[in-house]
């Protein structure tokens, strides 16, 4: 045939000259190539970024401050009641976040009894572990968690802060872009809170997190999913 | 601490101490008295006085057969307890602790409930090898067996309350304290398992009535949980319902 077609899990992945290879058409096929060719491409089109027709504006990344979410600023010690459930493991006990200076935080979860199951500083960004139970110190989970945290705590890298409005959805979308990545802090534009935060790579989601009930721009209840491993975190504010 | 001897060897404070025990004179020694009155309250409020004994004016008990009699008592004057307690969760990194509050019932052997309820609600109850714990409105069941953390915990708790944890001589190093009105027990973990966990327990024991009245457990980065029991009544009926969850 003249053309080659990608798998669909492919589709809107790369670029279009990946997806298409186009040999010069036959005269007989010429007609329904081209035909074929369009609706590919209208195919293809509608699986690319959803935010590709709207209005993009680049800010100054100092406008983070500008974002209604109060969590990674606040001075006040911030502790969650918190469920973990990581395959077959349930474990659940308190979440205690505490700011200790600009971009640097103390991050403890503790069984209802007291004893400590993990301690972390989170430091610009990167996870360092002062304590953590044995069963959950590997470094694939220990990279979850910074993942986890850095997104929820605001402290990716990121090269760039654009705004994208989306007055269907009546959304607000604070997109900080870095390489392939692409972390997404998804105001409401009603209720003016963020309600969704989620980390893409590429087009495809990694991490989703649900945000609501706020007061002074901290939510109360948070639900962080993973897309890719079975880890899914509730927390609930009681301090 | 050498801040603390730096003060002791002060060039005034020396001179004094040698004016004090050559001259004898009335004026300095009041002067001295200030001085001395002054390094010991520094001592007391640094803490210092940790050295030399326990907090709370603990000191090591001279008789210990004696305190092992009493203790032994233990376990028959507890049979059942009913209580409230007040958990204090302290965080080297957190200028206030965590406080947390609730109910807490026992039946001998081996049924144990804790209830919070304050500033979360969560029940968790052994019984036997069950383990039910109730978190917003949702029952999960376990079994010991296979779950080692809590079979622990709980054995821990249990062995506290009984008296079999101090006896437990191939798992804990155990010293005895006294002050007028309690005994303190100090364990520390043997075993490695135990050790990465908890460095010391406290188990703080009222002597009027041989009974726990607090559990220290101190963590190696000297974190620590400790749970105050209030309100007690000893050796009176609980409703078996208290230990199932449905």
């Amino acid at each position: 045939m003249f053309l080659k077609i990608v798998p669909l899990w492919r589709k809107g992945l790369g670029e279009l000259k990946n997806v298409i290879q186009i040999n010069p058409p036959g005269p007989l096929l010429k007609k329904g190539g081209i035909l074929f060719l369009s609706i590919s491409f209208i195919i293809i089109t509608g699986c690319s970024s959803p935010y590709k027709n709207l209005n993009k504006i680049e800010y100054s990344p100092d406008q983070i401050k500008n974002i209604p979410y109060a969590l990674p600023f606040s001075e006040k010690t911030l502790i969650y009641k918190t469920n973990i459930n990581f395959y077959k493991n349930d474990i659940s006990g308190l979440l205690i976040i505490k700011k200790m200076d600009e971009n640097i935080y103390r991050i403890a979860l503790t069984t209802q009894f007291g004893l400590k199951i993990f301690d972390f500083g989170l430091d610009h960004g990167i996870l360092n572990v002062k304590y953590c139970v044995e069963y959950l110190n590997k470094k694939l989970i220990i990279n979850t968690f910074q993942n986890d945290f850095n997104l929820l705590l605001m402290q990716n890298k990121s090269e760039s802060l654009y705004v994208i409005n989306n007055s269907i959805k009546n959304q607000k979308i604070w997109q900080f872009a870095s390489g392939k990545l692409s972390y997404n802090y998804i105001q409401n534009t009603d209720s003016e809170k963020i309600e969704i935060i989620n980390l893409k790579k590429q087009n495809s989601e990694k991490i989703s997190v649900g945000l609501q009930n706020y007061t002074d721009n901290i939510p109360k209840n948070i639900t962080i999913e993973h897309r890719n491993i079975k880890l899914k975190m509730n927390l609930k504010l009681i301090q | 601490m050498n801040r603390i001897y730096k003060m002791d060897c002060h060039p005034e404070f020396i001179e004094g101490w040698q004016i004090r025990f050559s001259k004898k004179n009335n004026n300095v020694l009041t002067k001295l008295n200030m001085k001395v009155i002054f390094f010991f309250s520094f001592l007391f409020l640094s803490g210092i006085n940790n050295l030399y004994a326990q907090e709370d004016g603990f000191k090591q008990v001279q008789d210990i057969n004696k305190a092992e009699t009493e203790l032994a008592k233990l376990s028959e004057n507890t049979q059942s307890i009913q209580s409230k307690f007040v958990q204090e969760k302290h965080l080297s990194f957190l200028t206030e602790n965590i406080i947390s509050k609730g109910e807490f019932s026992f039946q001998s052997p081996n049924q144990l409930r804790w209830e919070y309820s304050e500033p979360f609600e969560y029940i968790i109850v052994f019984n036997d090898k069950n383990i039910y714990i109730k978190d917003e409105n949702k029952i999960s069941t376990f079994d010991t067996e296979s779950n080692k953390m809590f079979a622990e915990i709980n054995n821990m708790m249990i062995g506290s309350i009984q008296g079999d944890l101090f006896t437990d001589r191939e798992r804990f190093d155990v010293k005895y304290y006294e002050n007028a009105n309690q005994y303190l027990l100090e364990l520390d973990p043997k075993l490695p398992e135990m050790k990465s966990m908890l460095k010391t327990i406290k188990i703080y024991i009222d002597k009027s009535d041989i009974s726990v009245a607090k559990i220290k457990m101190i963590e190696s980065s000297d974190d620590y949980t400790s749970i105050d029991f209030t309100d007690k009544k000893l050796n009176q009926p609980i409703d078996n319902e208290k230990f199932n969850l449905k």
